[in-house]
């Protein structure tokens, strides 16, 4: 029986072959993009899967309250890692204190590599369950040992043995190599994880690390747990959670709350606000799987249509196998097999057509989303995505063909198409009202980045490079490198930053003014910086002066932003001193010599916090700022700018970023979600418009006749492109109106993520519905001009 | 008896009316008859076939076909009644147009759940017997309206009925194909088929034992 309905099948599709492109066309497209958009939801859910123990490994997080103001951050103290290991040992399986991830120089004979990695304590291996391919486990146990990700030891050593061997990192230590272990995936946590130095080591070799001991205020160290078996997170979190509050009255003020933050929601849910967790990357997953579930509606509703619609031509056969004996059960099975063959060989295709693009798609997404092949798991659910869209696809139309009744239909007078017109017509305002919706949201996301994008950044960062100059090698040499690079005409300016100008890597809170506010706790962004830092960025001082060696007292002066202003609430902060509230300790006070423009080193879409640049007197400066010299070409300024570092450094590779692309990567996420968002659009628009033409021609065809006795009556081709076109138009119109509120709605709530954001304007939505007017009518236009151009003689005699 | 229709009316709504298709029908069919209806064109001749086709309801009245009464049964139950008992040939053939000839003859077969060999076995049988053994890859399409028909009835024949309806079987073909067809309905009938068939013909009237004549939906009369 079946043999026989798929044979029926096919013999339709291979009749008619337009029909059949269109669906299966549209289909494929509808699941491909479905298919794109699940391996992307897939491979984002299993982030960090990794991990064999991921269910009980946790990092530890700390709120504190400032202002009102509630932080959240991984960013913990170093007592706090004895206290724990003191008073709530059995709470752990294991613990793990931590750097953070950052770039150091691996050499090894002639080979200089600069690779991320972190300093951790000795039981990390077991917490992250590294999967050691050479070497030991235990690999942090002797303070020069070094771990090594797979590649990282391969870049390095090749195909030669990598354990015991010895190298240098960052030109100043020697460390063995203890163990290799297999590269950490791309979707994980760890995955910039490419070597481990043992924690010891970081406290031995650093200063401000070993004071950190009992420094309960200085956050600046991450903790990794796997919790002990026998308990869970919130047991655990339940019993740490006063600690730091319980050990140290100065930080009782801010209200220290110590939680474990589970790995599970370390990618999709990592977003709190005001000490409250707020999801985050989750979002965009589900965001994504329901654009994906509407693409796929819009492909089935063109199933659908182009199958009631073509009824006529089946319901003679329905009426014969009603006149046979067939029930009508076995009529919906029949037409249901039908579409599921249907289904299935655009599957095939959909297949086809994510395998070309699934490159592209990467590339899109920064992902490394590989096609499951041998994934057992990947055919179940596509069987069940098979059927799943069959049903969806063609239970209506199995409902409604076989609800004829043979006497209508054999008598030979039978109109399906008047029948089954309102569901189609309400079916195609579906589809255009979701098509109508994606283009909103696509503008919208469009116009925030461009929105932000334009903001003004408050410096210029065009033609601005750093080097970064972490290592010991460059102590000292600020003043001789400043002049050596101006040189040698590539830079006409010059100046360090503890921080990329892009991001601020420390907030300082403990200074007292005079005017300072009763009970006011302050927080400042806090970059050290050289002098001619200012002048190299192009940032404008609006108030006082610059830095200047002329001043020996600058070595205590600090410039502030406009915005930190307001926020000490000032009026006058030139010459004002910043105490150190410390008691104990004091360093001397700080003096306000200037206030500069605000400028965006954080998000582009927040406002700017209040900031203070510090002279740098102690030459901490983490990167060299250039300013390129503007008359030459950025690629000569670069050559120059590496000989002169090779003359002083030959053992450092030469590294550098430009300011301004640096800036741009703050709009990857958003340009990632537009671009997709575009992509997706186009094809829904594509999928919809398929159907659209479907329809059109079959209306056509179905009123060639009509159409013929019009001409000969007299109508235009005008007239009657009017008459096929204007149902549609119609239709569209009124997806418009459907569409906009929602879209309006929804996009609104998207934009209140951002602080600095676009506001909605009519214009947004005009734009999407003069376009999808534009679409429609090039659409329609194509078969119904062909139809009124048709010769009325021919079309006539086809009867 | 194979069939009784008791008092039959049908009726359709139109502007607040009844609109009668049928009055008042009594009719008692004996198995191995072969009955003619005739009448005007809208006087209710397919209706009344499709009545006891059991492809349309009625109104009123009642009908029995071998002691079941069909007016009271659910639609799967009386599906199952006319797949089993009853063959149609319709006047524009009705062949399914995807389907070759052989698979036309099988499907009948598909809903009775014949096993494939029984299946291969009765469509050569009737393959043979109509002798279209050569045309049975062709597509409807393909043959000339007389062969068509002939398709038409052997797909009636196929699943072995008790009764064949026959609504104007040879409508739309010429005399001497028609001849041919009721030939064969003869040949069936001295079988022991059943055969109730609408014509406009006396000439084919005349190949039934009895003629019963319609007019406005109402019986006007039987002949022999
Ligand atoms: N669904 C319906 N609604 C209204 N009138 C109907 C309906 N079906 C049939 N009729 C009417 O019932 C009458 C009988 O129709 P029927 O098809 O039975 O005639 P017929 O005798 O077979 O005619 P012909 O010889 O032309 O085939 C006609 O007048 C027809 O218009
Ligand atoms: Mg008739």
């Amino acid at each position: 029986m079946y043999k026989n309905f798929i044979k029926i099948a096919w013999r339709n599709l291979m009749k008619n072959k337009g029909y059949s492109a269109i669906n299966i066309g549209g289909l494929a497209l509808g699941m491909a993009v479905t298919l794109v958009i699940g391996l992307w939801m897939e491979d984002e859910l299993t982030y960090n899967d990794y991990f064999g123990h991921r269910d009980r490994i946790a990092l530890m997080y700390q709120s504190q309250t400032f202002n009102g103001e509630t932080g959240t951050g991984p960013a913990i103290p170093r007592p706090l890692e004895m206290a724990l290991r003191e008073g709530y040992a059995d709470n752990f399986k294991y613990m793990a204190m931590s750097s953070w991830n950052n770039a150091q120089y691996l050499n090894y004979e002639e080979k200089s590599l600069s690779r991320t990695g972190n300093f951790m304590q000795r039981q990390a291996p077991e917490i992250l369950d590294l999967h050691i391919i050479k070497g030991e486990r235990d690999g942090l146990r002797e303070m020069n040992s070094i771990m090594l990700s797979e590649s990282t030891a391969h870049a390095l050593f090749g195909e030669e043995e990598a354990i015991g061997r010895v190298i240098e990192v960052n030109s100043e230590h020697d460390m063995m190599v203890s163990a290799v272990y297999e590269d950490i995936p791309a979707n994980n946590s760890f995955h910039d994880l490419q070597f481990i130095l043992p924690w010891d080591h970081y406290v031995a070799n650093s200063e401000w690390i070993r004071d950190a001991e009992d420094q309960w205020s200085n956050n600046s160290f991450q903790l990794f747990v796997q919790i002990a078996d026998n308990t869970t997170m919130e047991q655990v979190t339940q019993a740490i959670k006063d600690v730091k509050k319980d050990l140290n009255e100065d930080t009782v003020e801010f209200n220290p709350q110590l939680f474990l933050f589970p790995m599970k929601d370390w990618y999709l849910r990592g977003n709190f606000e005001n000490g409250v967790q707020v999801g985050g990357r989750i979002k965009y997953v589900w965001l994504f799987g329901i654009i994906g579930v509407f693409v796929l509606l819009l492909a089935c509703i063109n199933f659908m249509n182009l199958s009631t619609a073509r009824s006529e031509k089946r319901a003679k056969e329905v009426g014969i196998r009603k006149s046979i004996g067939s029930q009508r059960n076995q009529l919906i099975y029949q037409f249901l097999s039908e579409s599921f063959l249907v289904v299935a060989l655009a599957y095939g295709l959909a297949i086809v057509i994510v395998l070309l693009s699934l490159d592209h798609f990467n590339e899109l997404a920064r992902k490394e989303v590989a096609f499951p092949w041998s994934h057992l798991r990947f055919w179940g659910a596509s069987l069940l995505f098979i059927l799943s869209t069959a049903l969806l696809a063609g239970s209506y139309p199995a409902l409604y063909l076989s609800s004829f009744r043979p006497v209508d239909v054999l008598k030979g007078t039978f109109k399906g198409g008047k029948y089954s017109g309102t569901p189609r017509k309400v079916l195609v305002v579906v589809q255009f009202a979701v098509s109508v919706a994606f283009i909103i949201g696509t503008v919208v996301v469009m116009q925030q980045i461009n929105y932000a994008k334009n903001r003004p950044v408050g410096y210029d960062k065009e033609g601005l490079i750093q080097l970064p100059t972490m290592s010991q090698d460059f102590e000292g040499k600020f003043d001789l490198m400043r002049s050596e690079f101006i040189a040698s005409g590539a830079a006409i300016e010059m100046a360090t930053s503890s921080s990329p100008t892009t991001q601020i890597w420390s907030n300082r809170a403990g200074y007292d003014w005079d005017g300072k506010p009763e009970g006011f706790q302050e927080d400042f962004a806090w970059t050290y910086v050289s002098t001619e830092y200012a002048k190299t960025l192009n940032l404008k001082i609006v108030a006082g002066r610059d830095f200047s060696k002329d001043f020996a007292s600058d070595s205590n002066a600090v410039l502030i932003n406009q915005t930190a202003v307001k926020y000490m609430g000032i009026t006058d902060p030139i010459g004002l001193l910043l105490k150190d509230e410390d008691e104990e300790n004091p360093d001397e006070p700080l003096k306000i010599i200037g206030v500069v423009e605000d400028m965006i080193a954080q998000s582009p879409y927040e406002p700017v916090k209040q900031g203070m640049y510090v002279f740098d007197k102690y030459g901490n400066g983490s990167f060299y700022n250039l300013r390129l010299n503007p008359e030459q070409s950025a690629s000569q300024n670069l050559a120059v700018i590496e000989r002169v570092f090779k003359e002083h450094f030959p053992d450092i590779p030469f590294q550098y970023d430009f300011v301004d692309e640096q800036y741009g990567e703050k709009f990857a996420s958003e340009e990632r979600i537009g671009n997709l968002s575009a992509i997706f659009t186009a094809f829904a628009i594509f999928i919809s418009c398929l159907g659209l033409f479907g329809l059109t021609s079959f209306v056509a065809e179905q009123r060639t006749k009509e159409i013929g006795v019009r001409k000969v009556l007299g109508a235009s081709v005008f007239n009657v492109w009017n008459m096929l076109s204007g149902d549609f138009l119609k239709l569209v119109v009124i997806s418009c109106f459907i569409a906009v509120p929602i879209a309006y709605y929804v996009m609104n709530g998207w934009l209140q993520d951002y602080p600095y954001r676009v506001v909605l304007s009519w214009w947004n939505f005009a734009l999407a519905i003069l376009g999808a007017l534009l679409i429609t009518i090039l659409t329609v236009s194509f078969q119904a001009i062909k139809a009124a151009n048709a010769n009325p003689v021919k079309s006539l005699r086809t009867e | 008896m194979l069939l009784e229709l008791k008092n039959v009316f049908k009726w359709v709504q139109q502007g607040g009316q009844h609109v009668f298709l049928l009055k008042d029908i009594s009719l008692q069919v004996e198995e191995g008859e072969f009955i003619s209806v005739m009448g005007p064109s809208g006087s209710g001749k397919s209706t009344l076939l499709n009545v006891i086709g059991m492809l349309d309801d009625f109104d009123e009245g009642s009908y029995t076909f071998l002691d079941d009464p069909v007016h009271l049964l659910k639609a799967k139950h009386r599906a199952n009644l006319y797949k089993q008992y009853i063959g149609f040939v319709f006047q524009a053939y009705h062949l399914i147009d995807e389907l070759t000839v052989y698979e036309n003859l099988e499907m009948p077969l598909l809903y009775k759940k014949h096993s494939g060999s029984e299946r291969r076995a009765m469509v050569a049988d009737m393959l043979d017997r109509f002798n279209i053994v050569g045309k049975k890859d062709l597509f409807p399409t393909q043959l000339s309206g007389g062969q068509q028909q002939l398709v038409g009835v052997a797909r009636a024949l196929i699943s072995q009925p008790k009764l064949i309806l026959a609504d104007e079987p040879t409508g739309n073909l010429n005399s001497r194909q028609g001849e041919e067809i009721m030939e064969l309905f003869r040949e069936l009938n001295d079988e022991g088929v059943t055969i109730i068939q609408v014509t406009h013909s006396e000439k084919n009237a005349a190949y039934g034992r009895r003629i019963i004549n319609l007019l406005d939906g109402r019986m006007i009369g039987e002949g022999r």
